[in-house]
């Protein structure tokens, strides 16, 4: 688009799992190139593939069709370009504390203990943890462990930041309030992010732009709405329930197109 | 700190109970020679500490458990990190460990003293013995049980597969492979006094064979609570290591 190099490009991706019960095919053709600073948000029905194209893009997970670009090179296996937050807080370890674990990627790059520990609580203290860097996961509510996630990956610096349904098992107060704070952070940051969400207010409120998938098996990108709208977002302006209702209206479908 | 001091007093309280119960029965229900009350126990237990004698048994059988102990982690430990890491080793190994561990530390005794006498390392190699399957088992299952996300979370903050192992599935295997040397621990108390019954010249086992030999039951019991004051002394610092490594972040172990 307008010569621009897209951070990632997914082209004609496919997925098509083989186990002893058959084939299952996760994902058909799936195409999407995200711009630098873009905040994409897809969102989709449970079983439609969405974790998929994460899981591809992340490299953990090879595409049996397609290709997957990063700054135009193929993807191959996970790497620290593209820094991953996970839905459940297992991903954390659980010997370190807080800073610790968001000093891990500089730890594992050779940056000096000082260095490292000072960028862990700069970032800390972006995500809202400012003076708990000491405390263990263990020590931590589910809504603190999934700043601390969010920390870790910005810490190390990615391309482009992969969400996972973060707050996806967070209760819903907690939910709102993160996402009024990963707005602020990424308004702060401006990273290229994919956010992964069956949450419509979620993906509305969060996103640049929002792609809707279609339903599995062979799940795709059916359309994509541009949210055009400021940060902080007003969820009770018009702009905002206009397109709230364009997206609803697309999810809708999938729900009762096959029942 | 009122849980610590609970703990404590819970923990004085049972061992009084068991004495009040073990003296009732000595003296209304059982009433015999063959079952000395606690008192005449402890008595004997004093002099054969004020003789040294107690002390020398106890010495020999801890070095020997502490020896093959050590022996069998120092072996076991990084055996069963292969066997987690690496699928061949596990294919390759799987066999002995399922081989080995239903053959008893006991059934060793006489191979065992055919081999390395009745020296100290017959012992050594028994306790070795009964250690190391435990440990490679415990550990194995530790690697295999660390998070898939835990690893994923490494590898996209760049790690390399040496970097995978030693900072993320190592740290989350320590909490199983202390479980294992717990349980190794308790086999190896086992495994001393059987090994000392048929084959030594010293030791808590020599000790309760002796005693049966001349019939001094007071030192048959005063072996016996030896054994079990020690076991559960050991134990106590398993707990505390296991709770040190890891009750901090996993307050289930």
């Amino acid at each position: 688009m307008e010569g621009r190099l897209a951070v990632v490009a997914l082209e004609g991706v496919g997925k098509v799992f083989r186990g002893r019960t058959g084939a299952w095919e996760a994902v058909r053709d799936f195409n999407l190139s995200l711009n630098e600073g873009e905040f994409f948000c897809l969102l989709g029905t449970s079983g439609c593939g969405k974790t998929t194209v994460l899981n591809m893009l992340a490299g953990f997970d090879a595409p049996t069709s397609g290709r997957i670009l990063l700054d135009g090179a193929p993807v191959r296996g996970p790497g620290a370009d593209r820094g991953v937050v996970f839905q459940g807080h297992d991903s954390l370890y659980d010997w370190l504390t807080a800073r610790d674990n968001v000093a891990f990627g500089p730890r594992l790059r050779g940056v000096s203990r000082a260095e490292r520990r000072a960028a862990a609580d700069r970032f800390l203290n972006m995500v809202g943890l400012a003076g708990q860097g000491a405390k263990h996961p263990a020590e931590l509510s589910g809504g603190m462990k999934q700043r601390v996630q969010i920390a870790r990956a910005l810490a190390n610096d990615p391309r482009i930041l992969l969400m996972d349904e973060p707050f996806g098992a967070l209760d819903a107060m907690t939910r709102a309030t993160l996402q009024g704070e990963l707005s602020r952070i990424w308004a702060e940051t401006r990273k290229t992010a994919l956010f992964i969400t069956h949450d419509i207010e979620e993906a509305v409120a969060l996103g640049t732009r929002v792609g809707v998938m279609r339903r599995g098996p062979g799940g795709t990108l059916k359309a994509t709405v541009p949210v055009d709208l400021p940060f902080p977002r007003n969820r009770t302006s018009d702009g905002f329930m206009a397109a709230f209702r364009r997206v609803h209206l697309l999810i809708h479908e999938e729900l009762h197109a096959h029942g | 700190m009122g849980s610590r001091a609970a703990t404590i007093g819970g923990y004085l309280a049972g061992f009084a109970l068991l004495f009040v119960i073990w003296h009732l029965a000595s003296v209304s229900l059982v009433r015999s020679v063959l079952f000395p009350p606690p008192l005449p126990v402890l008595e004997r237990a004093v002099s054969l500490i004020q003789d040294n004698i107690l002390q020398e048994q106890i010495v020999a059988s801890m070095r020997r458990i502490l020896q093959g102990f050590l022996i069998g982690s120092a072996i076991g430990i990084p055996v069963g990190l292969a066997i987690g890491s690496f699928r061949p080793v596990r294919l390759l190994l799987e066999p002995w460990t399922e081989f080995f561990r239903f053959i008893p530390a006991v059934a060793m005794i006489t191979v065992s003293v055919i081999w390395f006498g009745i020296g100290e390392e017959s012992k050594v190699f028994l306790i070795a013995y009964t250690t190391v399957f435990v440990v490679v088992i415990s550990t194995a299952a530790g690697v295999g049980a660390v998070g898939r996300d835990k690893v994923r979370a490494a590898q996209c903050l760049g790690a390399s597969r040496l970097q995978v192992f030693a900072l993320v599935a190592l740290p989350a295997t320590v909490p199983y492979i202390l479980t294992g040397m717990r349980l190794a621990m308790a086999n190896a108390f086992v495994t001393i006094v059987a090994a000392e019954l048929v084959a030594s010249n010293d030791g808590l086992g020599k000790m309760l064979w002796d005693a049966r030999l001349f019939m001094q039951v007071e030192d048959i019991f005063v072996a016996l609570i030896s054994l079990g004051l020690l076991g559960f002394a050991t134990d106590r610092v398993f707990r505390l290591l296991i709770r040190g490594f890891a009750g901090r972040f996993n307050p289930t172990m």
